[in-house]
């Protein structure tokens, strides 16, 4: 039964960070369509057919002609029918890490009461429940999706983490905190699973999820 | 009443990383904190004068672009002169106006991600003249080749964010709503 368990949420972390991984291989497979730049002179002709192309050639780089700019551009597509792309890995990085938070808060508020520190009425005979409670699934939830939105934010933003820019760089702290988040939330449910007895692990799943709010914010 | 303590241990934290390099008003911080709207790119220009003036030989750049001391350098009688081969004076009170509201609206008075970035980038160091050559900026469009952008007549140069950036004006410069003019493929070209 245990085992069992186990192995379905493995799968839901797996198929979880297979569905971030699938957004990524999407925008691969756009990248195999136009690798290089010969088929970009049989794809987009129509630069090559606007005559505005043939004319630029023809100009000199002094910066009054690009002054002029506005006046001699002939973009294939205006920008305002330009409509920004729904599902980018971006956008799953952004929605991950607000599902995160959401099933954070679920988590918190389907905890079984504060585990006891001081006072303790005696452990009672039954065997602690470490699964099947809606706490635990929607903690082991939790992680899985915290540990999805780390993984897209490494795909999909790796150009914007660079220690030369130092560690008070919003992007460099949404990435060091969003992750230790994650770690702290995976901690924890690790943590609690495998005790037997009750444990206070409330408060590194809670410093988790607030070191990821914290990173959401910086870069929101 | 332990998770209370670390929780605000963890704010004040970032509080902290924050004030050092901001020299920012408590108060602004804390509509910052509370003000669920999005601030990712830079605070969209809102001053008429610097608009007209600034937006008619390029887009008017945003203030949160570039820190206050750029601002400094770049609007004044003289350097507007010789402004990057252009003649681009304005009169002595427009230029005033102008300055003030750059110069009030610059990188680090701003809240705003891309603004915070280029302030803390910028912090120590000579004033950066140009947003194309700030580390972060030119970093960003490092990958693009030579044809899109000098080579491109929809573009000439890096200088015309707008062209690119279709919501440039409102300050967005998510990679998300890049459009290159006459590329309209254009990601996945150079990009990872
Ligand atoms: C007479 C035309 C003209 C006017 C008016 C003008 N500029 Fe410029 N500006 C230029 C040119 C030309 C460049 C260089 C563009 C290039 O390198 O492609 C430039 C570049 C810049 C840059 C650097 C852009 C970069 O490459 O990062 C900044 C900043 C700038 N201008 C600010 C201003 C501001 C602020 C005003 C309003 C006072 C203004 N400009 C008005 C012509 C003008
Ligand atoms: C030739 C078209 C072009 C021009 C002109 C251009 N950009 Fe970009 N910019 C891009 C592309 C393409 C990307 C995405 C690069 C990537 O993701 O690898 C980008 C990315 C960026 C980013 C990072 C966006 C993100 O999601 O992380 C910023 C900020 C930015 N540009 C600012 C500017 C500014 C400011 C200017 C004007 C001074 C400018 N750009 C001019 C094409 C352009």
């Amino acid at each position: 039964m245990k085992c069992r368990v186990k192995f379905r949420n493995m799968a839901a972390g797996i198929s979880l960070a297979a569905l971030s991984g699938m957004v990524y291989a999407d925008d691969m497979a756009v990248n195999l369509i136009l690798p290089t730049d010969a088929s970009f002179y049989t794809h987009n002709f129509q630069s090559l057919k606007s005559p505005s192309y043939l004319l630029a050639a023809n100009e000199g780089e002094a910066v009054p002609d690009a002054v002029k700019g506005p006046a001699s551009v002939a973009p294939v597509i205006p920008a305002a029918e330009f409509k920004p792309p729904m599902f980018t890995g971006r956008n799953a990085h952004k929605y991950l890490g607000l599902g995160t938070i959401v099933l954070a808060g679920l988590t918190a508020a389907t905890a079984p009461g504060e585990a006891c520190e001081t006072n303790c009425p005696p452990p009672s005979s039954q065997p602690r429940q470490t699964s099947g409670t809606a706490h635990s699934r929607l903690a082991r939830a939790t992680a899985a999706m915290a540990a999805a939105t780390v993984m897209t934010g490494l795909l999909y933003h790796w150009d914007d983490f660079h220690m030369e820019d130092g560690w008070t760089d919003p992007d460099n702290l949404h990435a060091m905190l969003g992750t230790a988040g994650a770690l702290l939330m995976l901690y924890a449910v690790d943590k609690s699973a495998k005790s037997t007895v009750p444990t206070s692990h409330a408060a590194t799943a809670e410093l988790g999820a607030v070191a990821m709010v914290v990173a959401i914010k910086l870069t929101w | 009443m332990m998770q209370k303590k670390w929780k605000i241990a963890a704010i004040l934290a970032v509080a902290l990383s924050l004030s050092s390099t901001y020299a920012m008003a408590e108060e602004y911080f804390w509509l910052w904190v509370v003000n669920p709207s999005r601030q990712k790119g830079v605070k969209p220009v809102t001053d008429k004068p610097y608009q007209n003036e600034c937006g008619e030989c390029h887009f008017a750049y945003q203030p949160g672009l570039l820190p206050a001391k750029s601002w400094e350098a770049l609007l004044n009688a003289d350097a507007l002169r010789k402004h990057f081969g252009a003649n681009a004076e304005v009169d002595k009170d427009t230029l005033r106006g102008i300055h003030d509201y750059a110069v009030d609206n610059a990188a680090e008075k701003s809240f705003y991600k891309r603004a915070r970035k280029i302030a803390v980038a910028t912090e120590e160091g000579p004033a950066p003249l140009r947003i194309t050559e700030l580390r972060y900026i030119s970093r960003k469009h490092h990958d693009i080749p030579e044809k899109m952008i000098k080579g491109n007549p929809g573009v000439k140069s890096l200088s015309f964010c707008d062209k690119c950036h279709t919501q440039a004006a409102q300050g967005v410069y998510d990679a998300d709503t890049v459009n290159i003019p006459n590329y309209p493929n254009w990601d996945g070209w150079f990009s990872k």
